[in-house]
């Protein structure tokens, strides 16, 4: 195992905390007011007006990247450094919308991806 | 427990033999924005003026719902790096403080919505998990 973990490299980049489904379950379109929605999960990242009526946007995501360089296997035997790299990002960009209308009432809401989120693999083929 | 004990010591050797380093960074995007300037802006009462006055000219200028919308933003970016002889690793969290000022059409604060989600915000190493 560590001769294959040798120059591996594992790195996760998050923006933001990830929404899930149980998250915004308390959102009842009809009923539930944007108000109520910054009050459980904050401030949406922006706000935008649509000839529908006003589209709140919460943006996260959760890049993971992983990398192994098998060039180090070689590296007592060889008078350069040699590289034989493989790597993979997962780019988790997910956001979620909702949309109000004229009286800040929620009448739409929905992820924009719904990623089960990406895996740490280095095997890019 | 008494083979508990070194373990623990082998762990530890372990551990410092094969950390190579450490590494935190930080970067930011933005002004601190302040609860006690937010506080002091009063809905139904402050003005466009007075809002520019407490903080400044807004990152952003919206308009909804035919009013307008001022939103002051500033993101942090935290890194920890954990170098390892044989592997390294990091994680980057980055959080936002997002304030909307919502106008009415004759220049007067109807709300003020603020969230601080850069309040917590620690430096992590560790890339699994939560």
């Amino acid at each position: 195992m560590c001769v294959t973990a040798i120059g591996c490299n594992v790195v996760r980049v998050t923006l933001n905390t990830p929404l899930t489904q149980n998250d915004v379950a308390f959102i009842v379109p009809g009923q539930t007011t944007l108000a109520d929605v910054i009050t459980k999960l904050g401030t949406p990242d922006s706000i935008t007006e649509s000839n529908m009526g006003v589209v709140a946007t919460y943006r996260f995501l959760d890049m993971k990247y992983s990398r192994i360089n098998f060039g180090w296997l070689l590296k007592p035997f060889s008078p350069v450094d040699p590289d034989l790299i493989i790597s993979r990002t997962g780019f988790g960009t997910d956001a979620f919308e909702l949309l109000c209308d004229s009286n800040w009432v929620v009448t739409h809401q929905s992820f924009l991806r719904r990623l089960s989120g990406p895996r740490f693999n280095p095997y890019p083929f | 427990m008494l083979f508990l004990k070194p373990l623990t010591g082998i762990v530890i050797i372990l551990a410092l033999v094969m950390t190579q380093g450490c590494a935190f960074s930080r970067g930011t995007i933005g002004e601190d924005i302040k609860s006690e300037s937010v506080a002091e802006i009063k809905k139904a009462a402050s003005t466009k003026a007075d809002v520019l006055a407490l903080l400044g000219a807004p990152d952003r200028l919206l308009q909804v719902n035919g009013r307008d919308v001022f939103q002051y933003y500033r993101y942090d970016a935290k890194v920890g790096s954990l170098l390892l002889i044989l592997i390294n690793f990091s994680r980057v969290s980055v959080k936002s403080d997002d304030l909307f000022v919502i106008l009415n059409r004759e220049g007067i604060v109807e709300d003020v919505i603020l969230s601080k989600r850069t309040e917590g915000l620690a430096f992590r190493f560790w890339p699994f998990g939560e």
